[in-house]
């Protein structure tokens, strides 16, 4: 039986030196960007892939130094916010970015024991796929090209992670989302792909512009709750005479939006509690200062909420922004596996998790997201059922598997959907990376209706792919299973006020979704692998990839099977002095905030429940829905071969096969009437106003005035001085007759 | 001498300027032209003489020597620039002498 005790051991090195070196992180990999992308034509394939490859490990090698780091309790940061020691935590300020009025943002990176998790997972399965891409790119020209916006991509996704303050993150999410559509689009000469990475850009900047728009709400929130503790009396939680002193301060020098002010700031901001909260401010109390006069604070962080909801549905393709992601697996397949499968779609999830102790205030924002993520999961993965093309099946499984991470994030266990975040990494990507394996040895086939039989051909990648497939399937010895079954317990036990019947919903969904997961992972696995070889097959006989890309597909297989160790229950004393799992009780410094809040105020909390029934129900899920489709797809359609379906399967299967029309819903909705609008505006105001009014128009009134004045131009001294007689003589009669008289 | 007035001076003054004025205006003849001229510029002398006749001061009889002076060098010019002209181009007609048109 481990204890928590064990990460209290003496560190040899001092921290605030490891501190001081975490910009390293991020510096490595930008470098290797700028390196590949200006030089990598002229060092040649194999010093830009070293190059590439050895940034990333190195910002590994010092991440993992970070994590070590922190996982001792002398690691510690004084919060400007409260004042108070943040253990298990590294921080580092590099001063002021900007300033503006009473806004400010800083260069600050912290590493705790949720962003260095998140840390190990980008630049370990970034390295990882870098190493696989050596292989997989070895006939690609632009592979310097490549590696340039792989290396950008790593790099803007630490700064994502690190960032002490909200304006830094976005600084990371948006260089993710250009990365992301950079290589979505990489092969630009292909229309589609092209028109995808346009695509998967556009619908991020919808969410991107409602996360902004959230940021400026929060702080102008924080700038009215500090506005309004100077002016009165009786706000006692926030004159700046106070305990809050420190909080003003920070307020100032820090700016609104740093995570420690802001988690003062949640500290200090409960609901309004009768006669235990009077003379101080509460969330229901009406704003008096500023530009969001009239409104209470409470409604005003459920608005910032879930605007931030909007931005992390575009980031993470949850409803009703996720159809980006799908066409996304236009670019590389190790660009999906790493930005579209483990890190950057987890942004949203980790951004919840990272202001766990503004979502807890807001039941209402919790149950949205909860709502979401449920729906997402169950919708994506029925129209996975109908997908042919093996990338977009693990694109909706993605899709499907962030709405778990939404639900946990919803329902309280932050743990949980992070201890997904990290296993989902670890099993998607692995099989993202089999799938390309398979098409590296197939000739580029995408249809899992033209491969099959696979198994004997590919034997590493079949034994990865399969790892994978039971472990995202849910089936006991593996990692799925007990970080998915962690977020249903979750939901199962969540008492949220105001929403008494959430958690059974949520629940409810939940378990369908592991349901349809483990069926169309289970026929997606069956049709690449099983059975027999396509009579239509691309090539006659696949071969098996290099030992690049075998590797990573193993390290990743045993990863996913080791995974289970963080999610045991009961492993670890946690916090409370109770049993918790392995991950719970390591990210619970930065958790269990939240956690207090809610159980505090009486907002959420979790019933104390065996969870063993629900492991039960979870794991006959998974077995029913793995061993339907394998009887569907091994025994009933192969004997019923060339017959019609029966109607009650035919017409859902064609309404899942075209994903339920949702891309011609938004074409009819949105895109069209915007075309239309655009027409308009070209035809009417573009050509119309200004090109032949405003320009057209001075340029020919003006040839049509010099026409007539060229006349006047003789050349002839005696006419010019007869129009300079006749106007020095109108001038003179005008003198006399008005100005002289 | 009484009958006549300021006024007579100065009417006779526009006259002979106006004369010459419609002279450049109009004429072709390029040692007309110049002439023309030549009546204005004395034109104007009569007007100064005249007021200063009028005003009993001799001041005004100053600008006008000037402009003796002046219209003799402008004469010597003016008919160098002439001949100049007629030697180049043959001519002294000004409506054939236009380069003051691309």
């Amino acid at each position: 039986m481990l204890a928590l005790d064990f990460l209290n051991a003496p560190y040899p090195w001092q921290p605030q030196a490891i501190a001081d070196l975490l910009w390293v992180i991020i510096a490595l990999p930008l470098a290797g960007a700028f390196l590949c992308g200006v030089l990598g034509k002229f060092m040649g394939r194999a010093n830009t892939s070293f190059l590439a490859c050895a940034t990333v490990a190195g910002s590994f090698l010092l991440s993992a130094i970070a994590v070590f780091a922190v996982g001792t309790r002398s690691t510690q940061f004084i919060s400007p916010g409260s004042g108070a020691p943040v253990p298990w935590a590294l921080w580092l300020d590099l001063g002021r970015w900007f300033g503006a009025g009473d806004f400010a943002a800083h260069y600050g990176f912290v590493v705790d024991r949720l962003s260095g998790a998140l840390l190990l997972v980008i630049t370990g399965i970034g390295f990882l796929i870098h190493l696989y891409s050596t292989e997989y790119m070895e006939h690609d020209e632009g592979y310097w090209r490549y590696f340039a916006y792989l290396n950008l991509f790593v790099a803007m996704m630490l700064t994502l992670v690190m960032a002490d303050n909200l304006v830094l993150l976005f600084v990371g999410w948006e260089g993710v989302g250009l990365c992301s559509y950079l290589l979505i689009g990489f092969w630009y000469q292909d229309t589609e792909k092209a028109f995808a990475g346009r695509k998967a850009f556009i619908t991020n900047r919808i969410g991107d512009f409602g996360f902004l728009i959230g940021m400026i709400l929060l702080a102008l929130t924080l700038q009215a709750t500090e506005a309004m503790g100077r002016a009165g009396p009786g706000r006692g939680n926030f004159t700046d005479l106070g305990p809050a002193k420190a909080w003003v301060a920070a307020m100032h020098e820090q700016g609104p939006l740093n995570v420690e002010v802001l988690r003062g700031w949640a500290s200090r901001m409960p609901p309004d509690q009768g006669e235990k909260t009077r003379g101080v401010m509460t969330l229901n109390t009406v704003i008096t200062e500023g530009s969001l006069k009239g409104k209470t604070f409470g409604h005003v962080l459920t608005a910032v909420l879930l605007l931030m909801l909007l931005g992390a549905a575009g980031k993470s393709a949850q409803i009703p922004l996720y159809v980006w992601l799908p066409d996304a697996m236009a670019g590389p397949t190790p660009v999906s596996a790493l930005i579209h499968a483990a890190t950057m779609v987890t942004a949203g999830v980790y951004l919840f998790c990272r202001l766990s102790f503004l979502l807890v205030l807001s039941p209402t924002a919790m149950a949205w997201v909860a709502m979401i993520g449920a729906v997402t999961a169950v919708w994506a993965a029925l129209i996975a059922f109908a997908q042919d093309d093996i990338k977009k099946v693990l694109a909706y499984s993605t899709v499907s598997q962030l709405g778990f991470m939404f639900m946990g994030v919803g329902v309280g266990v932050w743990w949980a959907a992070a201890l997904h975040l990290v296993t989902h990494a670890f099993f998607k990507a692995c099989l993202f990376l089999g799938a390309g394996s398979v098409m590296h040895g197939n000739a580029d086939e995408t249809d899992i209706q033209r491969l099959g039989g696979l198994r004997k051909e590919m034997p590493w990648t079949w034994a990865t792919f399969g790892i994978s497939t039971l472990a995202i399937t849910g089936i006991v010895p593996l990692s799925g299973f007990f970080s998915k079954d962690a977020i249903l317990h979750g939901a199962h036990t969540l008492e949220l006020t105001g929403f008494p019947h959430l958690g059974h919903v949520v629940y409810g969904l939940g378990l369908f979704g592991a349901l349809c997961t483990a069926f169309y992972m289970t026929r997606l696995y069956v049709l690449t692998f099983e059975g027999k070889r396509a009579a239509d097959a691309r090539v006659p006989h696949a071969h098996e990839s290099g030992f690049p890309m075998v590797f990573v597909l193993v390290v990743l297989a045993v990863f996913s099977v080791l995974g289970i160790a963080w999610g045991l229950p009961g492993v670890v004393v946690g916090p409370r002095g109770e049993k918790v799992a392995l991950l719970e009780g390591y990210f619970a410094p930065v958790l269990l905030m939240a956690e207090d809040l809610g159980s505090r105020y009486g907002l959420m909390k979790h019933e104390h429940a065996s969870p063993l029934l629900g492991f039960v129900i979870a794991w006959a899920i998974a077995l029913v829905g793995g061993a339907g489709a394998w009887i569907v797809y091994r025994h009933w359609l192969p004997a019923r071969a060339g017959q019609p379906l029966p109607p009650w399967i035919a017409v859902p299967w064609r309404w899942a096969r075209h994903k339920f029309y949702v891309d011609e819903l938004y074409n009819f909705l949105v895109i069209r009437p915007f075309t239309a609008l655009s027409n308009v505006l070209y035809k009417v105001v573009d050509a119309g106003l200004i090109d032949t009014v405003a320009v057209g128009g001075t340029a020919g009134a003006l040839r049509k005035v010099g026409g007539w004045l060229r006349y006047t131009q003789t050349g002839n001294a005696q006419n010019y001085a007869t129009v300079m007689a006749v106007g020095l003589l109108v001038s003179i009669c005008v003198v006399l007759t008005w100005v002289l008289r | 001498m009484d009958g006549i007035t300021l006024q007579h001076y100065l009417f006779l003054a526009a006259l002979l300027f106006s004369l010459g004025v419609f002279g450049v205006l109009v004429r072709r003849n390029a040692l007309v032209v110049f002439m023309c001229v030549e009546l204005m510029l004395n034109a104007s002398n009569l007007t100064f003489l005249a007021f200063a006749r009028d005003a009993g001061m001799d001041l005004g009889h100053l600008p006008a020597l000037f402009v003796i002076a002046v219209a003799a060098a402008e004469a010597s010019i003016g008919l160098a620039i002439i001949i100049a002209v007629f030697r180049s181009r043959g001519t002294v007609n000004v409506d054939d002498i236009r380069t003051m048109r691309l």
